[in-house]
Formats: C-alpha cells, sequence, structure tokens
C-alpha cells in the first residue's frame, strides 16, 4: 500500500476518537441534571482516555489514535439546597451530576477544532498525492 | 522525509535489474495485473461501505468517505501509469526502421 494511504487512515483515526469523545460530551451535557443512575449515584462526568494507536504498512510506521478507555471523574458532586426535590437528602441537599455545562461546551468546541484540523491533514495529503500525479504534465 | 530519499534507491535496484539481461524475478505483466487487482480490491473496498452506509450499519461518515477517497487517488495513479505505458508504445511504434 502507499504510504499516503497509511497517513489517511491516520487521519481517520483521529476523526473516530474526535467523534467518540463528541459522543462522551453529548452524553456529559445531556444528564448534567441526572439524579438517578443505576448505581444509585447522581450521573458521573465521563472522560474519553486518548492513546497512541501503532498503524503500520509494509515497513513504514505510523501513529493513530483511539479512546483506550472512557474514565468517570471521581470528583464531588455538585450540592444544591431544594427541599422539594424528590431526591433530596432529610435537610434538604440534592446531590447533582459533577458536570460543568460551560467546560463541556469547551470542550465541544475543542473536539470539533480536533476533528476539523483531522480533515485538514487528510485534504493536505490528499492535495499531495494530486500535485505528485500532476508531474512530467506541465 | 529519509523514506523518500531512500526511494531513490530502490530505482538504482529497478536498473540494476534490467542491466543484467532482463533476468529480474519480477514479471512485468504480473506486477501490472497485481496493481490492478489491488486498485480493484480497494474499489470493492469502498463499494462495500457504501453499501453498509446505506444499511445503518456504519456509525462513522468520515471512514466511508476516506474509503471512497482512497479509491479514487488509487484509481486516478492507475490511469496515470497506464497513459505513460501507452505513450511509450506509441512511441516505439512510430520509430522508423
Amino acid at each position: 500500500m502507499l504510504n499516503e494511504f497509511l497517513t489517511m487512515t491516520v487521519s481517520a483515526t483521529g476523526m473516530t476518537a474526535q467523534r467518540l469523545r463528541l459522543d462522551v460530551i453529548a452524553s456529559n451535557i445531556a444528564n448534567s441534571e441526572t439524579t438517578r443512575t443505576p448505581e444509585g449515584t447522581p450521573y458521573r462526568r465521563r472522560i474519553s482516555v486518548f492513546s497512541e494507536y501503532l498503524l503500520k504498512s509494509g515497513e513504514t510506521r505510523s501513529s493513530g489514535v483511539k479512546v483506550s478507555r472512557i474514565a468517570e471523574d471521581t470528583s464531588p458532586f455538585r450540592v444544591v439546597y431544594d427541599p422539594s426535590h424528590p431526591d433530596a437528602d432529610e435537610n434538604g441537599y440534592v446531590q447533582l451530576p459533577n458536570v460543568n455545562v460551560l467546560r463541556e461546551m469547551i470542550d465541544l468546541i475543542n473536539a470539533q477544532r480536533s476533528y476539523d484540523a483531522n480533515v485538514s491533514a487528510f485534504n493536505t495529503v490528499k492535495a499531495m498525492i494530486n500535485s505528485a500525479l500532476q508531474i512530467g504534465r506541465g | 522525509m529519509i523514506e523518500r530519499i531512500s526511494n531513490v534507491n530502490r530505482i538504482n535496484q529497478i536498473q540494476n535489474q534490467t542491466s543484467d539481461g532482463g533476468k529480474s524475478s519480477v514479471d512485468f505483466a504480473k506486477m501490472l495485473s497485481d496493481a490492478v487487482e489491488k486498485v480493484n480490491s480497494l474499489q470493492k473496498n469502498a463499494d462495500q461501505m457504501a453499501n453498509d452506509f446505506a444499511l445503518g450499519k456504519i456509525s462513522n461518515i468520515h471512514d466511508v468517505i476516506i474509503e471512497a477517497e482512497k479509491a479514487s487517488v488509487a484509481l486516478k495513479l492507475t490511469t496515470e501509469v497506464r497513459d505513460k505505458i501507452i505513450e511509450a508504445y506509441r512511441e516505439i511504434m512510430r520509430m522508423q526502421l
């Protein structure tokens, strides 16, 4: 296989990783007010952990990326005084997820920009191949 | 970049192979058909991906597009090589004997 195709595959792994990261952020935002989960606690913010993913084509090696695991944020839950809430404790305090929506929005923009960067890398490889095919045409 | 430079050595190898009376083990016709076969498999792969996407089996659009791009680039390269070969053939046929 062409080395250029390997570069394309590397960009593809980057895009896939950012898509998964976007999924994780979306579920964090969707669950920013969720007080009930199967574990009996409020929703815990999830973080995607990226790790290097080695790709090989012939003798050429390149590093792609993959999401190795989705970890849970262990920071404490937000505590809000709201005695009318069905999940409030005897003192009237409710534990809410440790999700900060503002921070999730920033991560969201980050994921989008990283995805775009991977697309740019891909397009550059494609442009290089196309100009290589133009050699000798002039 | 260093790998690109080392490709020059491969060209030297080809020259060495042709200089020993065309006894090289690589058959040109076989090499060509192998290359075409590879391009064909890329096309099939892209086709399969497009099918799977239409059937809802694939969740990432970019994988489909990237496979299609790989196939189109490979095909472009093939036609370019074919044009070069035909050009050389015509050049030889035009030769005055």
